[in-house]
Formats: C-alpha cells, sequence, structure tokens
C-alpha cells in the first residue's frame, strides 16, 4: 500500500518517538536536516514541534478513559446492535441501552428520550427540518437568532425555500437573544424556537431558563444546539424546559462521528426522520447504531459528569490567567461577547490595529481560530461578530482561543508570550498604530481614492 | 367480523371499537359487507393495528357506536376525511390525550400524523358519533412487491 510505504520512508528518517498519523505523514515533506531537529514543515510553513492546541471549541482530543471504554467494542465485541438473534448482538444492544441511560444523566432526561445520530449537525436538521415538515399543516413559522450554528441556519434557509417563515432575532452587542424581541416574534403558527445553548465562536451563554418558560407559555417547542454546552455547563432539560437538544460527542473529550438528539416525551414531540431506513432508534434515525463511538459518547458523558465542576473551575482560572496576561502587556484589546454570560474555555479577543491574516500567520505555533475570513470555506468573514455589531476590521483580526480539560498553564503561558510578541510586531509595522498614538481619530481619515 | 349485542351492557363496562388488522383482502371484505362494526364484550385488546388505505373513494365503512345504554347508531363514513375535520364539524370531543406507551407504538406506525391514534384505543362514545378516520398508506411491513399476507 502507498502510504504505508511512506509511512515506513518517514519513520527511518524519523527518531522513533515521533510517530505522525498515516494522513500526516503522506502529505508531510521532510528533508533530512529537517528531520534532525524535528522541524515540521507543511503548507509552507515550518514550525519546530507541534503546535500548542488552544482550540477547542473546533474538537477536543478523545479522552483516554473514553478510549478504554471504546476499544473492546472495535476488536473483539463486535457485533451489531440490532442482531437480535445472538451474543454479540446482544451485548453490543447492551452497551447501547447503557450508553443512552449515560447520556441521558447528564441532561436530567429519560432515557427513552435519547436518539443516538452521527453528530449535532444531523441531530439540528433533524430537529429544525423534521419538525416543521411533521408540523406543516398548521405550523409555518420558525423564530430562530443570527449567531446559531451554520447546520441550523442553512437548515431554516432550507425550509423557506420549501415556504416556511422564518424570523432570523438580531442579538444584543453582548451577544445575548433579547427576551422581549423573542416573545413578541412568536406567532399562533410558530413551529418552532432555536437558540443555541453556548456560542461556538463567542462562547455566549444564553438564558436557556428564561426562554424555555416563554415558550412554554405559547406552547411552543424550544429546541438548543447545546453541542459546546454539553458537560460545560450544567443542563437540566425539565428545569430549562427544552423540547429538543442537539448533542455532540467531540466536543467533551468524546469521539467524532457521534452525536445524539435529545426528543421530548411529554408533551410529545413528533419529527419527521431525515434519515429512512429499517427503523433504527425507533424510526427517528434508521441506520446501524455505531456501538464503539456511541459506548465512547456515553463514556465521555459519565466523566463529564463527575468532572464538570473541577474542569469548570480549573479553566475559569486559565481563563483568568491567559487574559490578565495579554491584557496587561497590550491595549487595545476587546473581548467579543457577555463578559459575564459566558463559558470561561471559550475567550474570544480582538487586537486593534492588527491585520488579522498576518497575526494567524504569525501564531503558527499556537493551533487557535479566528473570525477571519481566510478561516472560512466561503470566504465570508464571521456573521457571528457581525451580528454583534463588531466593526468589519476587527472581526478580522479576532482570535479565539479555547481551553480545555488537557491545557496546562505552561501553554497559556506561551500562547500569551506568542501572542504578544506578534501583536507588537505588527502594530510596530502599522502606519494606524503610530497615528492612533499620536492622537488622529481613525475614523475621520479620508482615505484617498486610488 | 361481528359480534352481535347478547345482552344490554353495564353502564360500567366500556365499549370498544376494535378494529382489526386489514390487509387488502379485508378490505375487498368490508366493501362486500358493508358494515364494519364491532362491539367486544371484552375490556380491551392491546393490537397493533396496521391499516391499509382504501384509494377506492366510492368505498364507504358504516360504522356503528353504541352507548352505554345500548342504543346503536349506525353512520356512512366516507374514507379519506381526517377525524379532527369530523370533530370540528360535529363539534366532537376528541379522546383524551395518548398515554405514553400508546404514543410509543404510534411512534413506530408509517404515515404518521399529529391526530393519529390506535385504533384500539377510540372508545366508543356517544360523542364519538360521526367520527371519520383516515387510513395510511402502508403498513410497517416492507411489501413494496404488493405482497398481501393471508388473514388469520
Amino acid at each position: 500500500m502507498a502510504t504505508a510505504k511512506q509511512l515506513s520512508v518517514l519513520r527511518r528518517a524519523l527518531p522513533a518517538s515521533r510517530l505522525l498519523s498515516t494522513a500526516a505523514a503522506s502529505a508531510a515533506f521532510l528533508s533530512v536536516e529537517d528531520a534532525a531537529e524535528d522541524v515540521i514543515s507543511m503548507k509552507g510553513v515550518r514550525i519546530s514541534g507541534r503546535p500548542l492546541y488552544l482550540d477547542m471549541q473546533a474538537t477536543t482530543p478523545v479522552d483516554p478513559r473514553v478510549l478504554d471504554a471504546m476499544l473492546p467494542f472495535y476488536l473483539s465485541r463486535f457485533g451489531n446492535p440490532h442482531s437480535r438473534t445472538h451474543l454479540y448482538g446482544w451485548e453490543s444492544d447492551a452497551a447501547v441501552e447503557a450508553a443512552r441511560c449515560q447520556v441521558a444523566a447528564l441532561v436530567g432526561a429519560n432515557p427513552k428520550e435519547i436518539f443516538f445520530t452521527s453528530g449535532a449537525t444531523e441531530s439540528n436538521n433533524i430537529s429544525v427540518k423534521g419538525v416543521m415538515h411533521f408540523y406543516r399543516d398548521k405550523k409555518r413559522h420558525v423564530v430562530t437568532t443570527q449567531t446559531e450554528h451554520k447546520c441550523v441556519l442553512d437548515s431554516c434557509r432550507h425550509l423557506q425555500q420549501e415556504g416556511f417563515e422564518v424570523t432570523y432575532l438580531p442579538v444584543r452587542p453582548d451577544g445575548l437573544v433579547d427576551l422581549d424581541r423573542l416573545a413578541t416574534a412568536i406567532r399562533p403558527d410558530t413551529g418552532l424556537v432555536s437558540v443555541m445553548a453556548v456560542n461556538n465562536e463567542i462562547g455566549v451563554v444564553q438564558p436557556l431558563k428564561d426562554i424555555g418558560c416563554i415558550c412554554k407559555e405559547k406552547g411552543v417547542p424550544f429546541h438548543t444546539d447545546a453541542a459546546q454546552a454539553l458537560g460545560k455547563i450544567p443542563i437540566d432539560v425539565e428545569k430549562m424546559g427544552i423540547g429538543l437538544m442537539s448533542l455532540s460527542g467531540h466536543k467533551i473529550y468524546g469521539p467524532k462521528g457521534v452525536g445524539a438528539l435529545y426528543l421530548r416525551r411529554r408533551p410529545r414531540i413528533r419529527v419527521e426522520p431525515q434519515m429512512s431506513g429499517g427503523g433504527q432508534e425507533r424510526g427517528i434515525r434508521s441506520g446501524t447504531v455505531p456501538t464503539p463511538l456511541v459506548v465512547g459518547m456515553g463514556a465521555a458523558c459519565e466523566i463529564a459528569t463527575k468532572e464538570m465542576d473541577y474542569d469548570g473551575r480549573r479553566i475559569a482560572a486559565l481563563q483568568e490567567r491567559l487574559l490578565n496576561g495579554i491584557r496587561s502587556r497590550l491595549d487595545g484589546v476587546v473581548i467579543n461577547g457577555s463578559v459575564e454570560h459566558r463559558y470561561p474555555g471559550n475567550l474570544n479577543l480582538s487586537f486593534a490595529y492588527v491585520e488579522g491574516e498576518s497575526l494567524l500567520m504569525g501564531l503558527k505555533e499556537v493551533a487557535v481560530s479566528s473570525g477571519s475570513a481566510c478561516t472560512s470555506a466561503s470566504l465570508e468573514p464571521s456573521y457571528v461578530l457581525r451580528a454583534l455589531g463588531v466593526d468589519e476590521d476587527m472581526a478580522h483580526t479576532s482570535i479565539r482561543f479555547g481551553i480545555g480539560r488537557f491545557t496546562t498553564e505552561a501553554e497559556i503561558d506561551r500562547a500569551i508570550e506568542l501572542t504578544v510578541k506578534q501583536v507588537e510586531k505588527l502594530r510596530e509595522m502599522s502606519p494606524l498604530y503610530e497615528m492612533v498614538k499620536e492622537g488622529i481619530d481613525i475614523k475621520s481619515i479620508q482615505w484617498a481614492q486610488h | 367480523m361481528s359480534f352481535l349485542l347478547s345482552r344490554p351492557f353495564a353502564s360500567e363496562e366500556s365499549l370498544i371499537m376494535v378494529l382489526p388488522r386489514f390487509s387488502q383482502l379485508g378490505a375487498r371484505f368490508l366493501k362486500e359487507s358493508g358494515i364494519v362494526s364491532f362491539i367486544g364484550m371484552v375490556r380491551y385488546m392491546y393490537l397493533e393495528v396496521e391499516m391499509v388505505s382504501y384509494t377506492d373513494m366510492t368505498l364507504w365503512i358504516t360504522v356503528t357506536f353504541v352507548d352505554k345504554d345500548g342504543e346503536e347508531r349506525v353512520i356512512q363514513v366516507p374514507i379519506g376525511i381526517s377525524m379532527l375535520e369530523a370533530a370540528h364539524e360535529n363539534d366532537i370531543e376528541l379522546e383524551e390525550d395518548p398515554a405514553d406507551e400508546e404514543n410509543d407504538m404510534l411512534d413506530l406506525a408509517f404515515g404518521l400524523t399529529e391526530t393519529s391514534r390506535l385504533g384500539c384505543q377510540v372508545i366508543a362514545k356517544p360523542e364519538l358519533d360521526g367520527m371519520r378516520l383516515a387510513l395510511p398508506a402502508a403498513t410497517r411491513n416492507f411489501a413494496v412487491d404488493g405482497f398481501v399476507p393471508k388473514p388469520h
């Protein structure tokens, strides 16, 4: 096999302790001197060693305890959980049901209300499109916010194509939804209200309990995309009046490729399935349930139930450290989104008078994400930051730091170093910054046309 | 299948209208007999109802409701009208909300709608006079080749 051959060539060039994944090995080009100095060269960038990982909102590493729980289901207990006639099927099914209980326990739900899917994107699709299609004769309106995840917004746009009406509520400059506007936006023919629990870009936590109250009064199902919230903030579907909830495995130190959908039983909320087939998962989502992935998600949820408090406190301290470290050495640093109603592991900062793409290029030794166009597949700058009213130039310089269970203080300190150095370097070169230092108001400048 | 009344009903006994498992064979039977009336003497039968729809719009069902006083009411019902419309037209009180177990079984039915109920759970009451039912286009079984099992 070609990749195995390449891998063996690279293995000879590398010291034994450095193992690259097959994909990285086939993509990386290593010269002999590079190998000796431990330098990685990829996509035209040379860095010494693997970058620090501070992008926990994009994905998280799998907790070793979760991997331990998953492996037997790949190697020896590999049965199809829907096989009803033999031990392999029975034990697989038992494991899936146990995982279902673990996920349900984390959110305060009945295990019968949890359905496994391929991820939060699929759960969001089932929630938005499924609910509206089922009730299409009576309900023609959806209420959502402008800062939702793309899968929710795209599902809503798809519904608009089909003739439904969608209200995209604006948010306040701190990222929170205005409850009065939400209440007035709900109409008698509103079939769904969808507001995400914790925003993936800015980390803002929406007032779920209040929104749940409003929806309960008006008799409208409340859907929340809790992919970033699961295991990080306490969720109770009863107290928060949640009707549907999308959950993701790989944001809580579980495997990628699995997620779950919470669907309320009393009062029963029905959805039209998006995946047709043999009726698995009570017809809501047909397809063989991937036992190892589901067991992994269950294990991750169980660990989160136990460690949510501790992680929360530790991550809050790390966020303080990061923020103070940067703010003590730089001015013109703006936090995007509410400071009080925020999940501490997500810190989205904008650095004034710095060009975003150059900042990113200089931060190659820290794996972070940004709100600028170059990191988006569609070359569109972040619509979430635009909804907050952030100026385009500030949106371009936004960096999202994601802190997680395995982030160490040393990593935070190094990230502070690198960020501060890079920002200072860029500001040194920036004529805009010079002008600001001299006291000129940038907004009053008339730029000459070429 | 029809059960005849052998004695007047006591007031506490509930009457159950039971729709049996239909196949297309059953549909033909009904067409010929013209009557669908089921008055069971049993308390309740927990049947999973699998129903086939009749695309022939001239097919009518006669539904007989018997109230607690033993009064029979025979109604000719055309197929294809929903129960909800009937409720609105005739000012009928709908059955109380389905219980969890009924909802669980309904979840598995083909062609589920907002107003679906299990036939065995719709108990004959005086207020339900004039009820009309729409049947789904297929069952849980994948008889896409048109296979029809023998009735049993």
